[in-house]
């Protein structure tokens, strides 16, 4: 199991001979208050008890040219299922609560079509503006690979940056290179609001 | 025009006969998405002999000393974040006048600064060197860099060399790490 740092790419298919399906796990933690505590936080969450943070990881499958070539491209908690049938998102985890992996997306890699060529992982943070949240307020997020044949962890990142500020993850990437998967460790953010926005840049 | 992979290498003179002044143009981009810090790559080359060290302190070639002794050999300015399209920092090399005793020019692209701004190159998309002939601007060879790197700091893009009395340019493509410093004294350099 690789421990990935930020810019890092790794193969997938040519050191795991075999490899057909992969689950992209997603999780992370809110960062706990410390009740009527000092600066921004405290004042925002006027003490005591963890912030409930809907976070939401989706997927887009790309063509070569970045681009999402149909809207259904884009899996997420409204569209759990790709038109080709190969990405497959288990649901939407309303509150981040409990240890591992929040939400997993799974891929079946030999099922996905000739012209998808790179599937890019994001986590936005649901209704961020109106519950005024922010990655800031978010620890331990992380992306990591699984073997879905033998549920192998087969790498992870975890984005270690503050993100102070940003309302979405642009996680990481599973993308095509000669002929075989790797994947890219990413972990950029940017102030997209939400979903529909974010998407903007792949159209 | 010629693409070439990691590895391969390639004639220059010998296919390009009567070529002397080249110009190598070296791009890249970064920060696909908003927000981040500016990247500041420096491309720098080394005029080395044959012990494979670098022929004294003027045979460095970078920001802050852009020509070497002989003139052969001249960097143009300094692109501090890379913005634009195109070739965002070039060196031209005169190979008609380049000193007997220099064997290779190593052409190098470092992350200045990277260790602090928490960066490398597998933040850097679309990283490539072109080789022109300066006398009819024309494309010879393009070596792209893609997916050669992951996260180094530094790259040993090219080296352009002698061989049987011929120039070559092989597609280096392999990373260093610990910033100008570290590459400059692997060619026997203290670059304090």
């Amino acid at each position: 199991m690789v421990n990935l740092q930020k810019g890092q790419k790794i193969d997938l298919t040519k050191t795991n001979p075999g490899l057909t399906t992969i689950i992209a796990g997603l999780g992370w933690d809110p960062v706990k208050s410390g009740g009527g505590g000092g600066g921004l936080l405290g004042g925002l969450f006027g003490g005591g008890g963890a912030p409930k943070i809907d976070c939401d990881a989706s997927v887009y499958l790309l063509n070569k040219d970045g681009k999402l070539a149909q809207k259904k491209n884009l899996i997420y908690f409204g569209n759990l299922k790709s038109p080709c049938g190969s990405v497959r998102h288990t649901g939407d985890n309303l509150t981040g609560d409990g240890d591992g992996d929040d939400e997993q997306i799974h891929i079946e890699l030999a099922r996905v079509p000739a012209d998808v060529h790179r599937l890019v992982f994001v986590v936005n943070i649901y209704d961020c503006a109106k519950r005024k949240q922010h990655f800031g307020m978010i620890k331990n997020a992380f992306i990591r690979i699984i073997n879905g044949a033998n549920n192998n962890e087969l790498c992870k990142f975890n984005l270690s940056e503050g993100y102070e500020g940003k309302t979405s993850l642009i996680t990481g990437e599973v993308y095509r290179h000669n002929g075989e998967w790797k994947f890219a460790a990413l972990g950029e953010a940017t102030m997209d609001p939400g979903l529909e926005s974010l998407t903007r840049r792949f159209v | 025009m010629i693409s070439l992979a990691k590895g391969q290498k390639i004639d220059l003179t010998k296919t390009n006969p009567g070529l002397t002044k080249i110009f190598l143009g070296l791009g890249w981009d970064t920060n696909k998405y908003d927000g981040g810090k500016d990247f500041d790559l420096d491309a720098v080359a080394f005029l080395v002999n044959t012990e494979g060290k670098a022929a004294g302190d003027g045979a460095f070639i970078f920001y802050n000393n852009k020509q070497d002794p002989s003139g052969s050999v001249v960097l143009s300015g300094d692109n501090l974040t890379g913005a634009g399209e195109g070739d965002d920092e070039s060196i031209k090399i005169n190979l008609a006048t380049v000193p007997a005793e220099i064997e290779k020019i190593a052409i190098c692209i470092d992350i200045h600064d990277a260790a602090t701004r928490s960066q490398n190159f597998g933040q850097v998309s679309n990283a490539f060197v072109r080789v022109v002939n300066e006398d009819n601007g024309e494309e010879i060879i393009r070596y792209d860099l893609g997916e050669d790197y992951s996260i180094e700091t530094g790259l040993v893009v090219a080296e352009i060399y002698r061989h049987s009395g011929e120039w070559k340019f092989s597609a280096v493509g392999s990373g260093f790490q610990g910033g100008l410093a570290a590459l400059a004294s692997t060619y026997g350099l203290n670059a304090g």
